[in-house]
Order: structure tokens, then C-alpha cells, then sequence
């Protein structure tokens, strides 16, 4: 199976998530920049890390109106699995592909750290491989991973079971020392209704092996390529014949 | 024509840097500061005949771009209509 990897002027975790899904997963894997108009029949496509446009304006905001994004778009709405990492979740969230916001960290510093998140949700294309419950050490590096929405599209993600990933402690409690950034109701990652489009703060794409610290991140590749393979999330085929 | 837009979150929404700098004026002694909110401040200048066209338009790049409605609200002024 094929991971897009979209490159902007900025993104620079490319490299990282190309490389978990072909080096170390085995898998084709082919970057994307922002101006083109094709996904290339991608099965997964990815929204790294990084600057994109120097987040000028706000973080994603110019992003959300490259090229790709058009197709981004379409490949979501047809039920393609979506990953959104750090600056890509930020791009899916400007992008209205993902409710709410991002504020800067209630520190108001780069923060750059290994944290503790656990897995709510394993029915999405980049959980399929986890267990309820699975708590993950994954490093965040990000200045504005503040998640907000206003409190009652916070409890439409509870109630429709679209947060995913949560700021925990080691026994997968959510608590206040947990929370890295300030995130509202500790969320770290989240997913669309649809549950095809997710998006974290967290980079599992820089844990993906021992070498690195922790391998807990390849959990979220191996899912999507579960979940492409079972036919769980319709792909890029999907997209053409909704065309 | 000359349109300013000054863009600020909502006020339900926490400003950490807003925050910080109200810590720091009142480091410095001016504990007068109840709250400072930060926020981003805009020029367009923009070829229009009317105030109104330059209005419409700052609000439409306000709406698409300058702004994100999740978490800022925005305020426009037209450089003329401030003169006249």
C-alpha cells in the first residue's frame, strides 16, 4: 500500500514520517509537494510536522489553501484515511477538516519533550492496531498545541467518541500534571465523525524506533496499514469512483 | 482606500500571552494593569471607489483569512471614514 506525504515550504518532519512507513514498515511511501493536484493514488495520505508557510498569519492558516489541500479535501470526504501530525493537525483544524483551534501553550514556550498519551478510540485507520486503554510515550515539539473548542463542541467529541489520544499519566489518568500544553479536557489528538480524518500533537513519526527513545509510535502506521488492508477505510480508489 | 482590521480572541477564550504580558507590567510596577489581551493588527489598502466596497472586502478577508471564527472576532475600519 502507497502513504502520500505532503510537503509544504516548512514541513520538516517529512523525511521522518516517509521514512516510518517505508524503512521501517516496509511500505511505498512518496512525497507530495503542496502545489500539486494529485495524491497520486495514495491508500494513506499524511500531513507532517513542521512550518508550513513559517506559520505565518497562524499556525496552518495559509497552508489550508495550497493546492493539495483541494484533493485533501475530496480523499477525506470519500472516506480516505487521514493523518494529521503537530503542524498537520493544525492545518487539518484551519482547514475546518477537524473542529477547534489551537492556542499557544499555557507556558508560552516551545515545548519539547517526551509525554504519555492514551489510546481512547481504535476505530480509526490510525488506532486499528491498538487496544483501549494503550497508553503511548510519544515526544511533542510544538509552541502552540493549546487545543481549544468552545465547551459544547467539547462535549459533542465526547459524546460522539471523536478524542482519541489524551495527555495522561502512566496509569492513563488525565490529570492536570499530565497536560503539557493546557489542552481543554487534556485532548491530544482527535478524529472527524466520520472517523476517517485524525489529527495529534504528538509526532509518533519520531518514535518509531528504539533508537530514537521509543518505538510506541509505530502503533498509528501499522494501523493504517491494518486498517487500509482490511478494507476497514475506503481508499484512494474510493475517491475515483466518487468521482 | 486604507482598511484596518484588528483581530483579538474571543473573550471566552484564555490569551497565555496576554497573560504573560500582564505579569511583566506588573514586574515593572504597574499593578494599575487589571488584563492585557494581545491580539494582530492589519492594513490592507485596497482599490475601491467606495468605503462600503473596502469594508465588504477587509470583511471577506477577515472572514477567509485574517481571521480564525473558532477563537478571534475582528473589527474593521476604513482609513477615510475615520478622517472624514
Amino acid at each position: 500500500m502507497k502513504f502520500a506525504v505532503v510537503v509544504f515550504p516548512g514541513s520538516n518532519c517529512d523525511h521522518d514520517a516517509h521514512y516510518a512507513a517505508q524503512h521501517v514498515l516496509g511500505q511505498q511511501a512518496e512525497y507530495i509537494w503542496h502545489k500539486e493536484t494529485s495524491l497520486k493514488s495514495a491508500d494513506v495520505v499524511i500531513l507532517p510536522g513542521g512550518f508550513a508557510h513559517g506559520d505565518y498569519l497562524r499556525t496552518g492558516a495559509i497552508a489550508r489553501f495550497s493546492p493539495i489541500m483541494a484533493e485533501v479535501q475530496k480523499f477525506a470526504a470519500a472516506g480516505g484515511p487521514v493523518l494529521g501530525i503537530c503542524n498537520g493537525f493544525q492545518v487539518l483544524l484551519e482547514a475546518g477538516l477537524l473542529p477547534g483551534a489551537m492556542l499557544r501553550n499555557r507556558s508560552v514556550k516551545f515545548q519539547c519533550e517526551h509525554v504519555l498519551i492514551k489510546v481512547e478510540q481504535t476505530d480509526t485507520p490510525f488506532t486499528a492496531a491498538c487496544r483501549v486503554g494503550q497508553v503511548l510515550r510519544i515526544p511533542i515539539a510544538h509552541g502552540e498545541g493549546n487545543f481549544y473548542a468552545e465547551p459544547h463542541v467539547v462535549a459533542r467529541l465526547e459524546r460522539n467518541r471523536q478524542v482519541v489520544f489524551r495527555y495522561t499519566n502512566t496509569e492513563g489518568v488525565a490529570t492536570e500534571d499530565s497536560n503539557p500544553n493546557g489542552s481543554v479536557a487534556n485532548i491530544a489528538g482527535l478524529c472527524n465523525e466520520q472517523r476517517n480524518v485524525v489529527g495529534l500533537m504528538p509526532h509518533p513519526e519520531r518514535a518509531c524506533e528504539m533508537a530514537l527513545g521509543s518505538a510506541d509510535g509505530l502503533v498509528l502506521f501499522e494501523s493504517a496499514v491494518k486498517a487500509v488492508s482490511e478494507g476497514a477505510f475506503s481508499t484512494a480508489k474510493a475517491v475515483a469512483a466518487a468521482r | 482606500m486604507r482598511a484596518r482590521v484588528f483581530v483579538t480572541l474571543k473573550p471566552s477564550v484564555f490569551d497565555p500571552q496576554g497573560r504573560t504580558v500582564t505579569d511583566a507590567l506588573h514586574t515593572l510596577g504597574y499593578s494599575a494593569v487589571r488584563d492585557v489581551r494581545q491580539g494582530k493588527y492589519f492594513e490592507l489598502e485596497i482599490d475601491a471607489q467606495r468605503p462600503e466596497d473596502a469594508r465588504k472586502l477587509a470583511a471577506e478577508a477577515a472572514d477567509k483569512l485574517l481571521s480564525n471564527p473558532v477563537i478571534e472576532s475582528y473589527r474593521i475600519e476604513i482609513a477615510d471614514e475615520v478622517t472624514a
